[in-house]
């Protein structure tokens, strides 16, 4: 099937647009802040929504149907300089920016380092971040004595640390930016970003009310009387969504004008449409299927301009929200199945017009062009439980096949799913490596045990990558704060340090070398686990706090659930759930480590504790027969009971940790074992492990077995995770596989790929996700870039364009454990 | 895999039989075919008593997939009917399971193996390589005269078979062969034939043995000539299907 030719057109465009830094969003914003200094966040928020929509640039494309741009240029990320973290890239990295291709207009780059970065030095999110971790003693300082260096080198070897020294970047600017993104790590190596996002927006009551509906609930949530706080979040409710209607009618105007001096006639007739449709949404409920979807449109992009680029948000169940408006529309004859196909894929392309710039010393390098997810979920079960996949997902799983790029999509599935849908999808794989699988069964489990109801369960959509949410009703930060499980092996040799900061960041929990059985240094691995848990939510209660009390969003918070019945703004606990993450990465390599421990010092007795530990702090020098050895040690994903049973019981109490940890606003913390491609990036400054992992290498991705650890098949590798309690993991976990090579070049092959997801599931699996291409092409697609430009491979959770992924993370996907042939 | 007579065991194989199966590689070969994939299973060797229930152990750890795709276990080799008991107590334990059992076979055995294990087998996959018993012998070091009878023993009990061809360039494909396939099959009431296009993936294997491949420089059937093969084989009535296992 191939691209309605205006969409074709479009997508070309996308491939080839320059990539720009358009401060319009940050100047707007940042005028409106000035003038409401002393004013309550929520009102401050509003003020400035308002002033953005009202002066940002309004574009419409030549051929687009749905409108709504979110900068000056296409691709352009809006840039939410309050949250520090944009501040950081540009204060230390800019000319790696650049050297990657971003552009800014000169009058804007003097603007943003003349004025706007100026203006908001010491008042971001990120700087109130990093004074009170510091303040409260959980920062990790980076130190850069010389003997410090020497330690590191010694651990890590020269290479190791070389890469992470972007090209070019002149010593002194390299410490100073070291030094900075040094601030982000939490002691124990735990990250917690800037931002919370990661959210679900509730375009369900935007379809069902209409913003001005929502503003009406505000005013009748005053009426009833309300809090002086409540006051001000609900008042800022309001100007936030008149703001909305001031915004869609600005497209009103340009369509007119435009319509006005077009010469063709069939474009005229699309503009009035157009400004027929934005003269209605999304400041009235749609009445047919075209204003519905302008309607979707309009909310996600004008979130994202509130909120800045990277920051997950999430569209959640396009194929249920659009439905009625399909059903209606078909059945009067005021749609055609083949024009919905067309703003689907008009949809599709615009939600991948999404890029980030990641704010990390070293992210920039390893994962520059990282995708901004905004996860389409499409199939699953209704609130009653019954099939709701319907032809619109069947019509969006089109609409992702034939624009071919990176879309995250999430691909419900249940065991009341039509095989027809599982097949469907397993044959998406034939074009594009888009699709993931999940599992309702888990994921309704996991979302009831942590407290959905039955109903607001069946309705989960997945955020980020995949964790699961509530459609609408969440206020989630799926993402953002995450702990590797290597590190908590580095804390127990090294009785409480960490092998890259040196500074004693965990209990001291004793010589390894002096335990005398396995139960020993499991216990102590758990015990500086703990610790790091604790620290790293300390940490993201801190950060809550600064965004509670400073920068609200009442734009997203008046489309979810519970915030304007409860007269809160979403980051105070208004929404009618409330949770927060803590990730775990590098789970494989870690039960890889404690299995050769296990097997090699204790049991087999092969190798001392002592000859390990120095062969780890020296990343095996001279020592590569033990590092064979103790990479033949079992691992994980063989369908090893013994292995598989350590891997189970290391989640488990993983999971409990975090669960038992309260957020600012009286949520619990959630669980998710996800990389998002960031396997490649953590294992840079984590030292050699006793799986056999060098310095630096990658660690394991997501839940997944290591890289060349499965050597039993993919059954094998499934069997293993499902020994895992997946329904205890809150925020999800993937499993990325690469599929046998030539596998999809049969049906039979294909209807394999089905049988491994109904297989997986039914043995309680949570998500699964293919790499289906094979070596030679993307080995073939890193020497040529130029003639592999639309190649999509899935990097953990998301989709990305192969050729813009750093060589770092191209080699680690080649290294992904290719099955033989079958 | 010491002292075992299984020499591999292939999880997630799917073109082996229905589903998603596991393929059960038994040691030792009443032939010596040119083209052997498994060189390594061929000969037999002294084998311990205990041997079947891990491997039945490993068969059942796939239960699921087996379940969702109809799919099972395979029996394959060497010869995977070559030692009855061998075979018989894998198929007994798989029935005990309630698992799918396909056995892939030469044909070259007595009589009264096929007939033992008939019960337990729902689908035979019936190798023929040469119908001409001179050629036949020359390839595969047997003749045609037990193979065929074992063909039609099969197919008048009533069992399952799939007959199977590999396509071999040059040795097989040839217009007189494809028809006096086609008469033979007729022969039987069999109106249905699986084509195993060649491949060369298995050459390594004999390096790694330190012997000599016996055809180093044959080469898998092109699209078009297998395309013909296939065209050759319809025109004789045959419902032809090609096996995915190729190289494209």
């Amino acid at each position: 099937m191939s691209l309605h030719p205006a969409n074709e057109a479009q997508r070309v465009r996308l491939l080839e647009a320059e990539h720009w830094l358009c401060t319009e969003r940050a100047d707007l914003y940042t005028q409106a802040h000035r003038e409401t200094a002393g004013a309550h966040p929520s009102w401050r928020a509003a003020r400035a929504f308002r002033h953005v929509f009202r002066g940002m640039s309004v574009r419409i494309e030549p051929d687009e149907l749905l409108v709504g741009n979110r900068s000056s240029k296409l691709i352009a990320p809006p840039l939410a300089l309050e949250r520090g973290d944009f501040s950081f890239v540009f204060e230390h990295l800019f000319e790696r920016l650049q050297a990657f291709g971003y552009r800014i207009e000169p009058g804007a780059r003097a603007q943003l380092f003349g004025e706007l970065m100026p203006y908001w030095e010491g008042q971001t999110v990120r700087s109130d971040k990093l004074d009170v971790l510091e303040a409260h003693g959980l920062t990790s300082a980076l130190n850069l004595s010389p003997l410090a260096f020497y330690r590191r080198a010694r651990s890590f070897g020269f290479d190791a640390l070389a890469k992470l020294v972007p090209e070019g970047l002149p010593l002194p600017q390299l410490l100073k930016a070291m030094r900075a993104g040094a601030g982000d790590n939490v002691k124990g190596r735990g990250r917690c970003t800037d931002t919370q996002a990661h959210i679900v927006l509730g375009h369900r009551r935007v379809l069902e009310k209409g913003f001005s509906g929502l503003r009406d609930d505000a005013r009748a949530r005053i009426a009833r009387g309300c809090t002086g706080e409540q006051r001000e979040f609900l008042d800022a409710v309001e100007l936030t969504c008149e703001a909305m209607r001031d915004f869609s009618q600005r497209f009103v105007e340009l369509a007119h004008a435009q319509a006005a001096v077009e010469p063709d006639a069939r474009r005229r007739e699309e503009l009035l449409q157009i400004a027929g449709r934005c003269a209605r949404v999304p400041w009235l409920p749609p009445r047919s299927f075209e204003e519905a979807v302008q309607s979707v449109w309009f909310t996600q992009n004008a979130a994202i301009i509130t909120y800045g680029a990277g920051s997950g948000i999430t569209p959640g169940r396009l194929d249920q929200l659009l439905w009625p408006f399909y059903e209606a529309d078909l059945a009067s004859g005021a749609l055609t199945k083949q024009h919905a196909l067309r703003l689907l894929e008009e949809l599709v392309i615009k939600l991948n017009n999404n890029v980030i710039i990641w704010p990390n010393l070293g992210g920039v390098e390893l994962n520059h062009l990282g995708s901004d997810v905004e996860n389409i979920t499409l199939g699953g079960v209704d609130e009653h439980g019954e099939d709701a996949t319907n032809e619109l997902s069947y019509l969006f799983a089109d609409a992702i096949e034939n624009t071919n790029l990176a879309t995250t999509a999430s691909f419900r599935v249940s065991a009341k799913s039509p095989h027809a849908w599982v097949r469907r999808v397993a044959a998406m794989h034939q074009k594009t490596n888009s699709p993931a699988f999940l599992c309702d069964e888990t994921a309704i489990a996991a979302m009831v045990r942590d407290g959905y109801s039955l109903e607001d369960a069946r309705q989960y959509c997945l955020v980020g990558c995949v964790e699961p949410s509530g459609h609408g009703d969440t206020a989630g930060a799926t993402g953002g704060t995450k702990v590797y499980f290597p590190t908590a092996l580095d804390l127990v040799f090294n009785r409480g340090r960490t092998s890259f900061f040196g500074n004693q960041d965990g209990p001291d929990t004793g010589d390894p070398t002096s335990f005398t059985s396995f139960d020993d240094f499991l216990s102590a691995f758990y015990r500086q686990l703990q610790v790091m848990v604790d620290h790293v939510t300390e940490a993201t209660n801190l950060r809550d706090a600064i965004w509670a009390a400073r920068f609200h969003n009442p734009l997203i918070s008046c489309t979810i659930d519970g915030c304007v019945e409860n007269g809160q703004d979403m980051t105070v606990g208004g929404a009618r759930y409330n949770f927060s993450a803590v990730g775990g990465g590098g789970l494989g390599t870690a039960i890889d480590s404690l299995s050769a421990i296990r097997v090699l010092v204790f049991e087999r007795r092969e190798v001392t504790m002592s000859e390990l530990k120095d062969a780890l702090g020296t990343d095996f020098r001279g020592q590569e027969a033990l590092r064979r050895k103790l990479g033949a040690a079992p691992r994980f994903g063989n369908d090893d009971l013994v292995v598989d049973t350590l891997a189970a019981q290391v989640v488990a109490r993983f999971c409990a940790m975090v669960s038992a940890r309260k957020t600012v606003t009286g949520g619990t913390y959630k669980a998710s074992l996800i990389s998002y491609g960031l396997n490649v990036y953590e294992g840079a400054l984590e030292p050699a492990s006793a799986d056999g992992r060098r310095a630096g290498a990658p660690l394991s991705n997501s839940m997944s077995p290591s890289n060349g650890a499965e050597q039993r098949g993919p059954t094998a590798a499934m069997n293993s995770l499902a020994r895992i309690d997946q329904a205890a993991i809150g925020y999800g976990n993937s499993l990325n596989m690469r599929l046998p090579l030539g596998l999809l070049d049969s049906d039979k092959g294909v209807d394999s790929v089905a049988h491994l997801v109904r297989g997986y599931f039914r043995s309680g699996g949570f998500h699964v996700q293919f790499n289906a291409v094979d070596g030679k092409t993307l080995r073939a697609a890193q020497n040529e870039p130029e003639a592999y430009g639309d190649l999509i491979v899935r990097v953990s959770g998301y989709s990305a364009y192969f050729t813009r992924l750093g060589r770092t993370i191209q080699d680690d996907l080649i290294a992904r454990t290719e099955f033989a042939t079958c | 895999m010491l002292n075992s007579p299984v020499f591999d065991l292939q999880r997630f194989s799917i073109h082996d039989g229905p589903g998603v199966r596991t393929t059960v590689f038994l040691r030792g070969c009443p032939l010596r075919c040119a083209w052997c994939q498994n060189p390594e299973g061929l000969e037999c060797v002294e084998t311990r008593d205990d041997w079947a229930p891990a491997v039945m152990r490993e068969v059942c750890a796939d239960r699921t997939y087996f379940e969702v795709s109809g799919g099972g276990l395979t029996l394959s080799g060497g010869e995977p009917l070559l030692e009855p008991t061998r075979a018989m107590t894998l198929l007994s334990a798989a029935k005990e399971e309630r698992l799918h059992t396909c056995v892939q076979t030469c044909g070259a055995v007595p009589a009264s193996t096929l007939l033992q294990v008939l019960p337990l087998v729902d689908l035979f996959q019936f190798d023929l390589k040469h119908v001409d018993e001179a050629k036949h012998r020359e390839w595969t070091g047997a003749g045609t005269a037990r193979i065929h009878a074992n063909a039609r023993l099969l197919v008048e009990r009533g069992a399952n078979v799939q007959f199977r061809m590999p396509v071999l360039p040059g040795i097989n494909d040839d217009d007189e062969h494809l028809g006096r396939l086609a008469t033979f099959l007729a022969s039987l009431g069999v109106s249905a034939l699986r084509l195993v296009p060649y491949h060369r993936h298995y050459l390594a294997k004999y390096e790694a043995l330190n012997q000599p491949a016996r055809l180093p420089a044959l080469e898998a059937p092109t699209a078009p000539r297998l395309a013909q093969v296939i065209a050759g084989l319809q025109a004789h009535g045959l419902e032809v299907t090609v096996d995915g296992a190729h190289p494209g």
